[in-house]
């Protein structure tokens, strides 16, 4: 005779484990790293959910009035990790309005454009709409073959603040170090996708 | 520049009406007003609804909290401009508005920072007391407020906020002032500990492997404040860098500011029990010229610093240490030495993440009669570092020249042949009891935390013979740990070497 108790444990368990595997795959990291591309006007847009940057470090050093630069790099590619075909390199500048608390940014360049008003995930759109690569530059890619496409964004450590590459390092500034992680992850990111055809 | 080019433009053509008046005073709330006008924008740029808003301002008393709002529409839907709201007061006692409009990307204060539009209201220092920055620069921080933050201004100002504290970083902060569209500027001071004219003296904390000679623990615990503190200091086992195994505790005190940053003190007290492995025995009883071994080893070493720069330190002081012998205790001899020490530490921050690093020292330790030291000996040594990274490369070469003459204990021998020295070779195997030459070498790359390093050197006695030996190797390498396999390039057999460790 199984005991009631057990009988009991052996008709959860298949529930339990499906829940636990469905509660997993539904909090896991696949989240939102997701990459979208479309050709507007002779020039190949990209839309990138969950690459947010405004936030941690940085969201509290805008918030404290001071400004941020972003680098971003768009990076078209044959195959995953594969030969470049064509890329674009675009810096921003961003800044939180404090008494507006809305955000700026300003494409840097030789013919820079602004925004106001953003909120933090419209400003980090605002960024990305802003780093195209021309359809024409992709050649026969994209029409007769498929190809990936890598975002990767960085944040310039200032100089200031460059950690000391110092050996001197105490438990004190292990603990520092370690701490520091979180803010490092912060400051680049990078994303890739595909396979896109220019039709998607 | 251009919105103040702009400002100031629309003040020339505004100046006959200010002109008309006594005194250029702005209209008092409630005064009607007589005209609405709208620079840097076109009105058909506006919604319907904004642009009829701005008709029926004519003829309505002067409100300013709804003309701030009415300007912070015109914001709201052209996110590309700022807008500001000027009054100009009639002879007739009735009130002129202008909403002056400017693209942000015009502006290279605004492109930098939407918030230089504002107003400062207010400039305070943080961090350290305002006196102790100059008169002249405390009136340059004021001169600020009343006025749009000029960036460069700024920038500027900070500068010479550090250029005046050298051993401090200045964070400029903004934030919201008591009313609306004026700010507050804070200069936020804070230590940095790389500028610092007398540094701590680094860790020693280590957990080392080396295939050859086994583990190897050391833990410093550093207690106390920015200037002052106490390090309680443990060895285990500790054969990583001198010729003995030496285990047991040691105290230092340490001051980095005796009434100025330029000068400090430091005393340290050292108790050790020592073990020697069969080879340096050998070694020894082979060349009674070299010193006899010591079971302890009790030191005290004070000293005073002083940094007639931020980037050089002389430091003098004395090494007491009481060794006691090892084959015939209680007897023990004193090795006493008047220590001089010369460091030269600079670091630069270059464009595009480069920072370079150079660090250079001398050290002379001689024995003296008055210290009744029973061992009489000369020791130098001198050593030169440089470290270069951009982003994710590093290279680091090092080098340095020792020589001892007399009769020097064996915690002042050079070795060569451990976790940093001579990777591949054995210290045991090379110099078992040391040796009174050295040189040594070392030239390292790093891509992330993957290294790759040539090592070249050679340990001597005086009468004996050089040999030059090199080593190389690669693995795993960062500043607090490393893993890596390394092989001398000059040896009889290949015997390759597994190091590992963390240092902190």
């Amino acid at each position: 005779m199984i005991p009631a108790g057990r009988r009991g444990w052996s008709l959860v368990r298949p529930w339990s484990l499906a829940l636990v595997v469905t509660l997993i795959a539904m909090t896991s990291p696949v989240d939102a790293q997701t990459l979208t591309v479309r050709a507007v006007a002779d020039a190949l847009h990209v839309r990138a959910s969950g690459l947010g940057f405004i936030s941690g470090p940085v969201l509290d050093r805008l918030q404290d009035g001071r400004s941020v630069r972003v680098d971003f790099d768009l990076i078209v590619l044959e195959k995953p990790n594969g030969a470049v075909v064509s890329r674009a390199q675009q810096s921003f500048n961003l800044s939180f309005d404090l008494w507006e608390q809305r955000f700026a940014v300003t494409r840097i360049g030789p013919m820079p454009r602004s925004i106001s008003h953003l909120t933090a995930r419209a400003a980090e759109d605002w960024c990305l709409d802003n780093v195209t690569v021309p359809v024409a530059s992709l050649g026969r890619t994209g029409r007769d073959t498929p190809f990936w496409v890598r975002v990767e964004y960085r944040i310039p450590e200032r100089s200031a603040n460059a950690p000391a590459e110092d050996s001197t390092f105490t438990l004190h500034t292990l603990i520092d170090v370690l701490s520091r992680r979180r803010e490092d992850e912060n400051k680049a990111k990078s994303v890739e996708a595909g396979p896109f055809r220019l039709g998607n | 520049m251009r919105l103040l080019s702009l400002l100031l433009l629309v003040l020339v053509l505004l100046a006959p009406w200010q002109a008309a008046r006594a005194q250029d005073v702005e209209p008092r709330d409630g005064a009607i007003i007589e005209s609405v006008d709208l620079s840097g924008l076109s009105r058909d740029s506006l919604s319907p609804g904004l642009r009829r808003e701005l008709e029926t301002l004519t003829g309505e008393p002067l409100n300013r909290e709804r003309l701030m709002e009415i300007a912070a529409r015109i914001e709201g839907e052209q996110p590309d401009v700022v807008a500001a709201v000027r009054y100009v007061a009639r002879p007739d006692g009735q009130a002129r508005v202008i909403f002056l409009v400017a693209r942000i990307s015009d502006d290279d204060s605004l492109v930098e920072n939407i918030n230089t539009r504002y107003i400062v209201e207010s400039v305070e220092i943080q961090g350290i007391p305002d006196a102790d920055i100059s008169r002249s620069l405390r009136d340059r921080l004021q001169a600020l407020v009343g006025k749009r933050l000029d960036h460069d201004e700024a920038d500027e100002l900070k500068r010479l906020l550090e250029a005046e504290r050298p051993g401090y970083t200045v964070e400029r902060r903004i934030s919201r002032g008591s009313e609306r569209g004026r700010i507050r500027v804070v200069f936020e001071f804070s230590e940095k500990e790389g500028t610092r004219w007398i540094p701590f003296t680094p860790s020693r904390s280590k957990f080392v492997y080396h295939s050859e000679q086994g583990w190897s623990g050391a833990l410093d615990i550093p207690m106390g404040g920015r200037s002052h503190r106490v390090t309680a200091g443990f060895m285990f086992s500790n054969n990583d860098d001198l010729v003995e195994e030496y285990s047991g505790v040691r105290v230092a005190f340490e001051s980095r500011k005796l009434a100025t940053d330029r000068l400090g003190a430091r005393i340290e007290i050292a108790r050790f029990n020592d073990t020697w492995r069969e080879p340096t025995l050998f070694a020894l009883a082979a060349d009674p010229a070299i010193p006899e071994a010591y079971r302890t080893r009790l030191t005290i070493e004070p000293s005073v610093t002083f940094a007639p720069t931020p980037y050089v330190r002389v430091t003098g002081g004395v090494s007491l240490s009481e060794l006691e012998s090892l084959m015939h205790p209680p007897d023990s001899q004193n090795a006493n030495a008047v220590v001089t020490r010369i460091d030269y530490d600079q670091r630069w921050y270059g464009s595009r993440d480069v920072t370079q690093r150079v660090e250079a020292s001398y050290e002379l330790r001689t024995s003296a009669e008055a210290l009744e030291s029973d061992l009489s000996y000369t020791r130098h040594l001198a050593s030169l570092r440089y470290r270069y990274s951009q982003r994710h490369n590093t290279v680091i070469a090092n080098l340095a020249f020792g020589g001892i003459s007399g009769n020097a204990p064996l915690f002042e021998r050079f070795t060569l042949g451990d976790s940093t020295t001579l990777r591949g070779w054995n210290k045991f195997d090379i110099a078992p009891a040391g040796g009174d030459r050295v040189f040594n070498s070392s030239l390292e790359y790093r891509y992330r935390f993957v290294g790759a390093f040539l090592d070249a050197g050679s340990v001597w006695n005086n009468n004996g013979e050089m040999r030059f030996r090199l080593s190389s190797g690669f693995g795993l390498q960062g500043d607090n740990g490393f893993l890596t396999l390394a092989f001398p390039l000059n040896a009889e057999d290949l015997n390759v070497t597994f190091t590992m460790g963390v240092r902190f």
